[in-house]
């Protein structure tokens, strides 16, 4: 439970740097608002254009725009350090500090940033997700709002696992990112539509490889009384937990790149 | 077995080269950083690792402070490895590192302090009392509530030195601590680390650039370069091998043609001055004394202090480094 602790305190510790230069923090905020915000406005226009897509209602685009929102937001807002900050980390060498310390590498990589400028993005995702739940005429049960919150956390352990990869990479002094950027933001962008829009590879890419249909899609499908891959209803409990292995994979590779860790300058 | 064993350490570090025009693949070179440095120290020991830039200093420094991994050769402290079971062995040293810091940039040190507290895991109580002192010993007091970008550079490293020591690790390692501190900074400082070494028998080992460091801390002296190890003593010993030359100036009532000197002094002309520099061994005193009072009317003469860094300087081209 220390480790816990020790996250909540950096991350107070974090806000107060942060709110260190107000204007800044509350300019920055808006711009993050004015630029979700038009993300969603891409979605309204396809609503109002098309009234349906596939066999998906307006609601339903709303719905899964939010819950990719919500989930890649509270993963940049609590996983900043490697979302964000990795790369200018090893390169300054505040990575070497972190292991002449008794905790763990990515514990202290996680407590060391902190975006709370992204609060406007997830309330964005919120208010989508409230909108396309209405709209869709969701009935919440306990079991899906248990399914939800699976959901949720599992897609924030994926997004986290698949920056992750770019941290490895970073630790290898390798510094071409693109490819890895083409699953975090690439995989946010084309996610936050229903997967099976989709020409097959894109479909295989993101359910096998980065599987966001596995941890969003098949559950939201699920709570919106719809099937996605015509899998059973129980499917919407399990294959979310494809964000866990992904992440687990990521962390045993961190650790083993940190062994090649080569640290810089004097 | 002392308390820092270090045998035969080696790492090398592979570069990657700009690319060629023509070739597909940029061409890798590797650097060797420690070519098998052995050395031994003694607990509460405070000893100074100089060498000039690239010697491998700050390798060292990593791989016993466990960040770096070596590639061949054995270092043990207290009996534990560095690099194998870091979190174990990490609760007992200190670092400081002289060019980035270990605080929160934006916050006031005492938060700093007390996030450190919870990642140590230091009990309320040590952490109180050992905080008291330290900030009584730095003269931190004043400066608890400030925000670590605020303070000076002197000020700046005793929260550093604060902060590296409150968990009182038995090793402290600094590297370079004293680079850009104005002289009443530097001497607090060293005030300090012997204060800490007298009262609790802490193990320091510094790497520096400023030999008054080293002539006012440290009771042994070891000179890397080129990844070897090529002296390890006292530092007076050190200083007698290379302090062969000596440096006079003089001033003349009037203008002076020349001043007939043999080859082996090197004589130059600035202004009204005239500097020499000689060797005792190869021509006497006495003799350029005499040579000197032959060229002209002598107002006023100066036998320069001895400079350590020249010295330094002189014993790096020496050692080809």
């Amino acid at each position: 439970m220390n480790t816990v602790k020790l996250y909540i305190r950096s991350m107070g510790m974090l806000l107060k740097s942060h709110l260190q230069y107000p204007l800044s923090f509350f300019m920055q905020t808006i711009a993050q608002l004015i630029m979700e915000g038009g993300e969603m406005l891409a979605v309204i226009l396809i609503v109002n254009r098309f009234r349906q897509l596939k066999d998906w209602t307006g609601g339903n685009l709303f719905f899964f725009f939010g819950i990719m929102s919500v989930s890649f937001y509270i993963t940049e807002f609590f996983g900043r350090g490697i979302t964000g900050d990795f790369p200018s980390m090893v390169r300054t060498g505040r990575l070497d500090t972190f292991l002449v310390r008794p905790r763990g590498v990515l514990t202290q990589v996680l407590c060391g940033g902190i975006d709370p400028r992204r609060i406007t993005c997830i309330a964005v995702g919120v208010a989508a997700l409230v909108i396309g739940s209405r709209m869709s005429e969701v009935v919440w049960t306990p079991l899906k709002v248990l399914c939800f919150a699976e959901s949720i956390a599992m897609s924030c352990l994926l997004i986290l696992g698949l920056f992750m990869i770019e941290a490895i990479f970073c630790i290898h002094s390798v510094k071409s990112v693109e490819l890895v950027n083409a699953l975090t933001y690439g995989g946010r962008s084309a996610c936050q539509y229903p997967i099976d829009i989709y020409p097959k590879p894109l479909r295989m890419l993101f359910t096998i490889i980065a599987p966001f249909a596995l941890t969003l899609h098949v559950p939201a499908a699920w709570i919106m009384g719809k099937n996605l891959y015509g899998w059973p209803s129980w499917t919407a409990f399990v294959t979310p937990l494809s964000g866990v292995l992904v992440f687990g994979i990521m962390t045993v590779l961190f650790k083993q790149g940190i062994r090649f860790y080569r640290s810089t300058g004097s | 077995m002392s308390y820092i064993e270090v045998n035969g350490l080696k790492k090398t570090f592979t570069v990657r080269k700009k690319r060629e025009k023509g070739k597909l693949l940029r061409e890798k070179q590797t650097v060797e950083a420690l070519k098998g440095v052995s050395f031994s120290v003694e607990k509460g020991d405070l000893v100074g690792y100089i060498g000039p830039n690239g010697a491998g200093k700050s390798t060292t420094v990593k791989i016993l402070s466990g960040i770096l991994t070596p590639d061949g050769g054995e270092a043990k402290v207290g009996g534990k490895v560095p690099w194998l079971d870091r979190k174990e062995y990490v609760k007992h040293i200190g670092v400081v590192f002289g060019q980035r810091s270990q605080l929160w940039w934006d916050v006031p040190i005492i938060d700093s302090f007390s996030l450190l507290k919870d990642i140590y895991r230091i009990p309320k109580t040590d952490y109180d009392n050992r905080l008291k002192e330290l900030s009584d010993a730095l003269q931190l007091e004043e400066l608890m509530r400030t925000p670590l970008r605020l303070l000076s550079l002197g000020q700046r490293m005793r929260a550093e030195l604060c902060g590296s020591l409150l968990h009182r690790p038995e090793l402290l390692f600094l590297d370079e601590p004293t680079i850009g501190l104005d002289a009443v900074s530097k001497l607090a400082l060293r005030d300090f680390l012997k204060w800490e070494n007298r009262e609790y028998g802490t193990t320091v080992m510094l790497t520096t650039h400023d030999m008054e460091d080293i002539a006012a801390l440290c009771s042994r002296v070891m000179v890397l370069g080129h990844g070897k190890k090529l002296f390890d003593g006292k530092l007076p010993d050190l200083l007698e091998k290379f302090d062969t030359v000596r440096t006079v100036s003089v001033r003349y009532d009037s203008d002076v043609l020349r001043i007939d000197m043999p080859e082996n002094v090197k004589c130059e002309h600035k202004g009204e001055e005239y500097i020499l520099t000689y060797s005792p061994a190869e021509f006497p005193t006495s003799r350029l004394l005499k040579a000197l009072q032959d060229a002209g009317n002598i107002r006023e003469m100066t036998l320069q202090p001895e400079n350590i860094d020249h010295l330094i300087a002189s014993m790096y081209k020496e050692m080809d480094l």
